[in-house]
């Protein structure tokens, strides 16, 4: 659920483009941090689970317009450093096919990888305090879809000036460009219902996500012990009990 | 996604004037639909965009089939425009800008072969990161396969069922999990076979 599905045009321009600035930052201090032979070597893999993600994506849960992203396996396999570089790999390629905007690839990079990474450590931590790789794998997934779900209402939010400036457009000019976030005067009535709409927006992904994290823990939780069943060694743990 | 293949085929196969078109000229053309999806705030200059990209997709001849794939953002859309109280400009002015951006992006994939698309990003962006983009787009398709032969083997066995719904949970997860493992065996096998053809962190397409 923390995937932003906003298409392009929507967020501020600023907003997007700090995205795009940070991810990059982020990705190029990562790719420095990793051995070039490390990385060459673990290429194939990287590309396997970026199309495990992109394929978990393109499984629908219509009632709840729910997927799963599987970036939580994904970052228990990868470590914390390559699930940043395939988190932007699966949001380029998901936004070829229009599941999220190309201008929003930087910020669903960033909200997408704080569930990877945050998933990795604390499947790490967890597994040290209950030495058992269901509870551990659940909880670490429900943590990390949270966090990476606020991630997203916070950016989705940031932006709440110019949904209020895109809603009262009607009648306005064709064309309007602006890179910096400057705030314009509003009637207070206004402001008290954008603030009344993004309640309702969070209402709506706080309830569907709240199933969506749990059923993604679940899955997430059978597909560990499944692999720590038949391929131990990917997983990187010792003594475990299901 | 599954119909990714059929995708990929028909950027190959179909010969209009878009899939002559240089792969360099559509990505610039993809990034000008970009600006005017960003600039454009009103319904009367995002509706001639639409109809423009609308117009290249039938002249292109890209199948109807592949049409219905530009609708499937709406379904997200519709999430996003909860946030305005659902007024009716707002909706049309979100609807417009999914419709203008996946029409976009499906007649970019469907008139132009990927390794063409990955050797023009490959001039901005890194070796490392256009290798793993590439790999990742090979690896789907890997996958697919897998995936076809895992369903096939959990309807036979009625893996499916919604009387049973945590049994079927558990199939569900067992077939990821069958299709991770499936995937990482297949992927130490495409690097041993990299290696083996000179791989060095690079790969090279038709021209370079």
């Amino acid at each position: 659920m923390s995937h932003i599905h906003l298409p392009d045009g929507i967020l501020p321009v600023w907003l997007w483009v700090l995205g795009f600035i940070v991810a990059i930052m982020v990705g190029t201090i990562l790719l420095r941090l990793i051995k070039k032979e490390e990385l060459t070597k673990r290429l194939p893999l990287l590309g396997m689970m970026a199309a495990v993600m992109v394929l978990g994506a393109a499984v629908e849960i219509v009632p709840i317009a729910y997927h799963v992203n599987l970036t939580v396996i994904s970052g228990i396999l990868l470590g914390p450093s390559l699930i940043f570089l395939a988190t932007f790999i699966v949001n380029l390629i998901l936004a070829l096919f229009g599941h999220g905007g190309i201008t929003v690839i930087g910020l669903n990079t960033l909200t997408l990888s704080i569930e990877g990474v945050l998933g990795y450590f604390l499947f790490r931590l967890f597994w040290k305090i209950f030495k058992r790789l269901t509870p551990a794998t659940f909880l670490a997934t429900f943590i990390a879809l949270l966090f990476s779900t606020f991630a997203m209402i916070g950016v989705v939010s940031l932006g709440t000036s110019h949904y209020e400036k895109l809603i009262h457009q009607e009648g306005k000019g064709i064309f309007e460009f602006h890179l910096s976030g400057e705030k314009d005067d509003h009637h207070e009535g206004e402001a008290k219902e954008s603030e009344v709409n993004l309640k309702r927006f969070m209402a709506i992904i706080l309830s569907l996500g709240f199933m969506g994290w749990m059923l993604e823990g679940v899955i997430t939780a059978l597909i560990c012990r499944y692999i720590y069943r038949l391929r131990p060694d990917l997983l990187h743990l010792e003594k475990v009990t299901l | 996604m599954i119909q990714l293949s059929y995708l990929d085929y028909i950027a190959v196969e179909r010969k209009s004037f878009l899939h002559r078109l240089s792969p360099k000229l559509k990505i610039i053309g993809m990034v000008f639909v970009l600006l005017g999806i960003v600039t454009l705030r009103n319904l009367p200059g995002l509706l001639p965009l639409y109809g423009i990209l609308l117009a290249l997709f039938f002249l292109s001849r890209t199948p109807t089939k592949i049409f219905f794939l530009t609708l499937y953002p709406l379904v997200f859309a519709v999430l996003f425009i909860s946030i305005s109280g659902f007024q009716i400009h707002f909706i049309l002015l979100i609807f417009l800008k999914v419709l203008c951006g996946s029409t976009g992006v499906v007649l970019l994939l469907a008139t132009t072969p990927y390794p063409s698309i990955f050797s023009v990003l490959g001039r901005v962006l890194p070796s490392s990161f256009v290798t793993a983009l590439f790999l990742t787009y090979r690896s789907i398709f890997i996958l697919l396969n897998i995936l076809e032969e895992t369903q096939h083997a959990l309807y036979l066995r009625g893996g499916f069922q919604w009387r049973h719904p945590w049994r079927s949970l558990i199939n569900i997860s067992n077939a990821f999990g069958h299709l991770i493992i499936k995937g990482i065996d297949a992927s130490e096998k495409m690097y041993e076979s990299m290696v083996l053809r000179g791989f060095k962190n690079k790969i090279y397409y038709r021209g370079d």
